[in-house]
């Protein structure tokens, strides 16, 4: 009965797992694309200051796109590990 | 020294731990803040630290303060191949355009196959014939570029929401490509047999079948 409801308690886990990786995927081509305005912004831009401006922010960008490819990358992992211990 | 062997470099089991910014490769193995080769609990050593930078509560000085080791060898970072396959998808953005065939036309069928049931006149028919031929046709564009986007920005990640739309894209091709082959090959004889049922009941099913994929795909465009 134990391990049933360990079972149990895991497959809640298996499936909040999933529900943000599909959440952080979703969200990564909105910062490549968020990171893509702000350069084509930066290249466009008339000022010194509206270049630095944009740059920064697609810097920024670049940084969440990133960071949540690493979430990503660890979810994935943590998602492998728990279904091995299910099966 | 290459990226590949840069990884090794990652401070666990008393190695070295190096970490790559901006193409040049700096060793942090004396940092209290890289112990083991762990950065504030979210960065590994052996990896690259570039895109990170942004994130940190520090600029890239903090480097001038650790030991530059070398430059990182040329090597095209399978990121950039990426990268460029993601330009090239945004640039032409193959799914967003071939999905407006099957839904146009198939909805077209359907609707040319219902006036025709409900007034008996024959050109109806032969429209929502028509249009099952160019509808069913249209699947295949969608489908193969719906693949190639999740394939390039999604890293073929299986979520709930491109598990629905696999298995209903199959089921749209099973059934458009069923119902095409029995109009095709039976013509007015499938009116007098029993598979004229089958024929109806699959030509509308199409539609249910078609907008709940479609419905999946603007969960991804707009996700809550
Ligand atoms: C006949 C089959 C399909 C139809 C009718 C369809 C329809 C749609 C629709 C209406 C959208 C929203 C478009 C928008 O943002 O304006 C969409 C997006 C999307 N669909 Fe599909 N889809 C089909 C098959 C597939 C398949 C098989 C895949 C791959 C698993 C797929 C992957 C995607 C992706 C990744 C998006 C996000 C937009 C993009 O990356 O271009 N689709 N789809």
């Amino acid at each position: 009965m134990a391990r049933l409801d360990e079972n149990l308690s895991k497959q809640n886990k298996v499936k909040a797992i999933e529900e943000m990786i599909q959440i952080v995927l979703l969200r990564i081509p909105k910062e490549v694309e968020a990171m893509h305005f702000y350069k084509k912004a930066a290249e466009k831009s008339t000022t010194k200051e509206a270049q630095e401006l944009f740059l920064s922010l697609a810097q920024q960008e670049k940084g969440h796109e990133a960071e949540l490819r690493r979430i990503l990358q660890d979810l994935k992992e943590e998602l492998k590990n728990i279904k091995g211990d299910l099966s | 020294m290459k990226r590949e062997d840069v990884r090794n470099y990652n401070g666990e089991d008393g190695k070295p731990a190096y970490i790559i910014y901006d193409g040049k490769v700096y060793d942090v193995t004396e940092s209290r803040l890289w112990k083991k080769g762990k950065h504030m609990g979210r960065h590994k050593a052996g990896e690259d630290m570039t895109s990170f930078i942004s994130m940190a509560p520090h600029d890239a000085r903090v480097l001038e303060k650790v030991k530059y080791v070398c430059d990182l060898e040329d090597d095209e970072l399978v990121e950039e191949k990426n990268e460029k396959l993601r330009a090239f998808y945004r640039k032409y953005h193959p799914h967003p355009i071939f999905i407006h065939y099957p839904m146009g036309i198939l909805y077209f069928g359907a609707f040319m196959l219902l006036l025709w049931i409900l007034t008996g006149n024959k050109s109806f028919e032969l429209s929502s014939y028509y249009g099952l031929i160019a509808g069913t046709l249209s699947v295949y564009p969608a489908i193969l570029s719906g693949l190639l986007s999740w394939y390039i920005n999604y890293e073929k990640t299986l979520t709930v929401i491109f598990k629905n739309k696999l298995i209903f894209s199959g089921l749209l091709v099973v059934i458009s490509t069923i119902i095409s082959v029995l109009r095709i090959f039976l013509g007015d004889m499938l009116f007098e047999s029993n598979l004229y049922y089958l024929y109806i009941i699959g030509y509308f099913l199409t539609i249910p079948v078609m907008t709940f994929i479609a419905y999946n795909g603007g969960r991804i465009t707009w996700p809550d």
